[in-house]
């Protein structure tokens, strides 16, 4: 028995490395982009990957970086942890250094393995806002304003127009932890800036609002934060206008997009603000030489009409700063690329703002955010118009709370 | 010729009621406790840590409910409600320091305590009315743990496992997990196995087939109508705390979610009811097949043997999956453990086609 | 008050547009005894059907015609193909196999027609009715309005000879065919009823919050739906949908503020479980008598 286990363990050992080894020698840096087609999440993933793909494609196109091209491995996950599992094992194996999950259960569930292999987690505007602080977690980075920066970032904006003292703003939010995820910190805001806030929950998935919303509008408010996404969204903007609130005053956090605007009706929509985290639209250099060099020669990974569209540039975004970091490692750390190089490269980036696409972001190894950057943008009845420049707000205050949840994390939880 | 009969007589109770009287039977199990035992030693960690380890959890977390709901005949639509509350007692337990094999214990208490309370529904109604108050008290369930920080863990709503060890030897590396749920895998089937032959097990059996029938002959329904759900979620909760501790490690409510619970009935129903090796094979098929899929149709698409949209790709694996359980429903609607038997009935006379008697 | 007033209007008339989606639950039980745990994908899918021949660029007036013929016939189908193999299993099967059918129908209709949610504009304008300080859903209310006039046209329907023949059917199988009834075809009916209930629950529901996946959910306020009224009443679907409605309105509306989440969900949970453990045949259901 001894021969036996002792043979097969030591084939077992040379098979791992033998496959090991297949991986590390070709010029591909593999991304696991292992997300959620088919449940929560639906209303984003299609068009988000659809970007980061095309945008793979586009610096595959282009000739890759420093002769090494990338390759996207895209898997769905359903939004089930355990699928993310075994698809984040599978990825790992096949090579993959960098992993996208855009689901919250799914990047929660796997933030302590992430960390443990050493290999690069990005969570744009999902999973945990406290991974933006690096030290506690090396291989995660947020990348974009958490919904924390989201919701200081609105404030600042009312603030410098019109102020805040004195104002009634009401937080209508999906009854979940990511719905009530802004909450304290604007708490803590009303304290310093002397405004009114009441939070009113409404129940999963958001169909049926009605009720909530009867109770918003005799609270009477200056300003109303919608927080939830999906279908739940556009549900929140008609139930608003409709009991007389007005458009301007409704303030969305980034999941608000073309499809919602449709779903509302286009024109009724006019008026309303959300958080921007990337640009919109396809008048932007890279999105110009996707459309020449991915759409136009037939290489897109989908429906051509979604290129430009909100989550369509920010999964180029994501990709962007991704590749980037992928160059900053290979100038400086060297190839071949593994986790620990890649994070090294993603900490280097400095004042990346992929050629006006996204606000420039500046990632160190405390800060995994980038800065918090992002701005306000507005329904003009046909695009989301910009109405401020990037900014970023009261990031002492985020900074607070990223603090605290990293010590908690740090703290075994 | 694969499963030798001559020479098997019984000349003594005990050997007839033995669990597997055939020797075939027993070498196949033998042949599997080596394999599992060895597994780690030749199936590499992707296979070990996301195939294996899970499959052997929900196996024993099928097999729990297979009790509740192939002997006993109790439905129940919020079973991971039952391993939620396990789950999370567990974790709780552990942090406010007791020691993990009394937390395990602990859980399974809160588990039966709360789950039994689910059951008391079950004395008044039956059929589709028990499935809509075992749904119902999974949403409850779910809204306590998703509104109360206390339970959930905090803002991010998710609470990682403290480090453990089981009687001395710690439980963190895969290996370690492994042969810990491994153990508890084949704990749950042991009793399973055994409580069918009990008379505990047979006046499940018993209600079952008819609770006014039982009660004629002397089962009081009342008491094993509870007793089944107490320990259906005894034996749940400790698996949600195995689930917590040995797979997830950081729990978050999606991994309780409604979704989880019908994956459970699932299990249980296209793995056979009441059928401890359809427990395994149940578990195997509703956690292993849409992986499988997700993964074949993607390599599919990869090598460039079909093309269509990323979206159609993604939701392909749900269109197969679900036409298979209904295949499985109306071509063998004793589920998986039965088309077992089949082909084990089939061996037993081959080469011949029937058997004398 | 009129704060109390306008969350009992809005709640009885969403309550009137789940019953939309639970009364073809209902009809289905009552003529077969099926649980049909897809009706709630069932409406998903109607939804995405009239979506779908919108977007050809017909008008939403000829693409629900259009729908309720594909749904009538999609429910013939379903019970041909499907329910009619598992006459006779336990309830448990035909409960997993109408689960079955909602994977299949989430896997298929999404993947076929696209997972992003598709808008369904069928020109109700979003200007509330307001009387006095009440703002009333100009959606919810021409919903509640064509949710009464669908039930009332089912409770007529029963009174027709088709129906008669359903009422038969559902009272007892055996005795229908004794009779000559045909008890397949009246079946068949009740699922092609079914489906029309759907196109109507998936238009307004999917001109309400979009068209996508999550319509499907729409299955749990429809089921307590029909445990409050009962399973097998076509008055307990009317008066359970309005229960339901204002029930999940005006509680929410005056806990939410303290509980500190919304309980709706409670709410409607509460609803099934007390009704099932204090009256389970719901308010208007038929009471099972058991025979050993």
């Amino acid at each position: 028995m001894k021969w036996f286990t002792r043979t097969a363990g030591m084939a077992a050992i040379a098979a791992a490395m033998t496959a090991g080894g297949a991986v590390a020698q070709d010029n591909t840096i593999r991304f696991g982009l292992l997300q959620d087609f088919t449940a929560v999440y639906t209303f984003v993933t299609g068009e988000y990957n659809q970007g980061q793909r095309d945008y793979l494609t586009l610096v595959n196109q282009e000739g890759g970086i420093d002769g090494h091209t990338f390759n996207a491995i895209v898997r769905d996950t359903g939004n089930q942890p355990q699928r993310g599992i075994e698809a984040y094992n599978r990825a790992r194996e096949e090579g993959a250094i960098l992993f996208d999950f855009l689901s919250t259960p799914v990047s929660r569930a796997l933030v302590d393995q992430v960390l443990q292999d050493e290999v690069v987690l990005i969570t744009p505007l999902h999973g945990r806002g406290d991974a933006s602080d690096g030290t506690t977690f090396p291989y995660v980075f947020p990348m974009m304003a958490t919904y924390w920066s989201q919701a200081t970032i609105l404030a600042q904006y009312l603030k410098d127009n019109g102020g805040l003292d004195g104002k009634k703003i009401a937080v209508v939010h999906i009854d979940s932890p990511f719905g009530r995820e802004p909450i304290p910190v604007l708490e803590a805001l009303a304290e310093d800036e002397g405004f009114e806030l009441r939070a009113f929950p409404y129940a999963s998935p958001g169909n049926e609002q009605s009720a909530t919303w009867s109770e918003v509008r005799r609270y009477r408010p200056d300003a109303v934060f919608i927080w939830g996404a999906g279908g739940g969204q556009s549900v929140s903007v008609r139930e608003g206008i409709r009991n007389g609130i007005p458009a301007e005053n409704i303030y969305s956090v980034v999941w608000l997009a073309e499809t919602d605007a449709a779903n509302v009706g286009a024109d009724v929509m006019t008026g309303v603000h959300r958080y921007e985290a990337v640009a919109t639209g396809t008048d932007l250099p890279i999105l110009q030489r996707i459309q020449e060099q991915v759409i136009d020669a037939g290489l897109g990974a989908g429906d051509a009409a979604a290129v430009g569209s909100t989550y369509y540039n920010i999964g180029v975004a994501t990709m962007a700063v991704a590749v980037e970091a992928a160059r900053l490692a290979l100038e400086h750390e060297g190839a071949p690329l593994d986790g620990a190089k890649l994070k090294a490269g993603f900490e280097r980036i400095e004042n990346f703002d992929a050629e006006g696409l996204m606000p420039p972001i500046t990632i160190t190894a405390e800060d995994h955010q980038g800065g918090g950057f992002g701005r306000v943008s507005q329904w003009n009845g046909t695009a989301w118009e910009p109405v401020s420049d990037w900014f970023a707000a009261y990031q002492d205050v985020v900074r607070e709370e990223i603090e605290q949840g990293a010590a908690e994390y740090a703290g075994g939880n | 010729m694969f499963y030798r009969l001559s020479g098997i007589h019984h000349t003594r109770y005990e050997s007839a009621r033995a669990l597997w009287p055939v020797p075939a039977d027993r070498w196949q199990v033998v042949a599997l406790a080596v394999l599992a035992l060895a597994a780690p030693l030749f199936v590499s960690n992707l296979y070990l840590g996301s195939y294996i380890l899970p499959w052997l959890i929900w196996a024993a977390a099928a097999l729990s409910l297979s009790l509740l709901m192939g002997l006993a005949g109790q439905l129940h639509f919020g079973f991971a409600a039952v391993m939620a509350i396990g789950a999370y007692s567990s974790i709780h337990l552990v942090r406010a320091g007791v020691p993990f094999e009394l937390a395990l214990l602990g859980a399974g208490v809160v588990s039966a305590l709360i789950g039994t309370v689910f059951g008391a529904a079950a004395l008044r109604v039956k059929g589709l009315y028990l499935v809509m108050a075992t749904l119902a008290m999974q949403y409850l369930v779910d809204w306590v743990i998703i509104n109360v920080p206390a339970i959930s863990g905090g803002a991010q709503a998710t609470l990682r496992t403290p480090a453990v060890s089981f009687l001395g030897l710690p439980i963190s590396t895969l290996i370690e997990r492994y042969y810990f749920a491994l153990g508890w895998a084949v704990l749950i089937t042991l009793f399973f196995m055994n409580v069918k032959r009990t008379s505990f097990g047979r006046a499940l059996v018993a209600i079952r087939d008819k609770d006014f029938a039982a009660a004629v002959i002397g089962v009081d329904p009342f008491r094993y109508k509870l007793m089944a759900f107490l320990t259906s979620s005894f034996i749940g909760g400790v698996t949600g705390a195995v689930l917590a501790f040995c797979y997830y490690r950081a729990v978050t409510p999606e991994q309780f979610s409604f979704n989880v619970s019908i994956q459970l009935v699932a299990m249980v129903l296209v793995g056979g009811l009441g059928s401890a090796i359809g427990g395994y094979l149940g578990a195997g098929f509703v956690l292993l097949v849409p992986i499988f899929l997700t993964n074949f149709i993607a390599g599919l698409g990869e090598s460039g043997w079909i093309y269509i949209s990323q979206n159609l790709m993604a939701h392909l694996p749900l269109i197969f999956y679900g036409a298979m359980i209904i295949g499985f429903l109306l071509l063998e609607p004793l589920g998986l453990a039965k088309i077992y038997d089949n082909i084990r009935k089939a061996l037993l006379v081959w080469p011949f086609r029937h058997s004398r008697s | 008050m009129a704060y109390f007033l306008e969350l009992l209007v809005n709640g009885a008339l969403t309550g009137l547009m789940y019953s939309l989606a639970a009364l073809g639950f209902v009809l289905i039980y009552k003529a077969s005894g099926v649980p049909n745990l897809a009706q709630g994908a069932m409406v998903m899918a109607a939804a995405y059907v009239v979506w779908f021949f919108t977007s050809l660029g017909l008008s939403v007036w000829l693409a629900i015609p259009l729908g309720v013929a594909t749904m009538f016939l999609f429910g013939l189908m379903t019970e041909r193909v499907l329910l009619r193999r598992m006459v006779g299993q336990p309830v448990i099967m035909v409960v997993m196999l109408t689960l079955g059918m909602e994977i299949v129908l989430r896997g298929l209709v999404p993947g076929f027609l696209g997972a992003a949610p598709k808008p369904l504009d069928i020109g109700i304008g979003l200007a509330p009715v307001i009387i006095g300080d009440v703002f009333i859903n100009r959606e919810y209310l021409v919903g509640g309005v064509l949710a009464l006039a669908l039930i009332g046209g089912s409770m007529l329907f029963f009174r027709t000879r088709t129906g008669t023949k359903m009422r038969a059917v559902s009272d007892d199988h055996v005795a229908s065919w004794a009779v000559g009834l045909s008890v397949e075809r009246v079946i068949g009916l009740s699922w092609g009823i079914a489906g029309i209930a759907a196109v109507g629950a998936g238009t307004l529901w999917g001109a309400v919050q979009g068209v996508d996946w999550t319509l499907s959910g729409l299955l749990f306020p429809a089921v307590a739906v029909v445990i409050l009224g009962g399973v097998d009443s076509i008055t307990g679907v009317l008066v359970g949908g309005l229960l339901v409605g204002i029930l999940g309105s005006v509680i929410p509306g005056y806990l939410d503020s303290y509980a500190g989440g919304s309980t709706r969900d409670v709410v409607t949970s509460l609803i099934i479980l007390v009704t099932i453990v204090f009256r389970p045949y719901g308010i208007f259901g038929r009471e099972d008598i058991e025979r050993i």
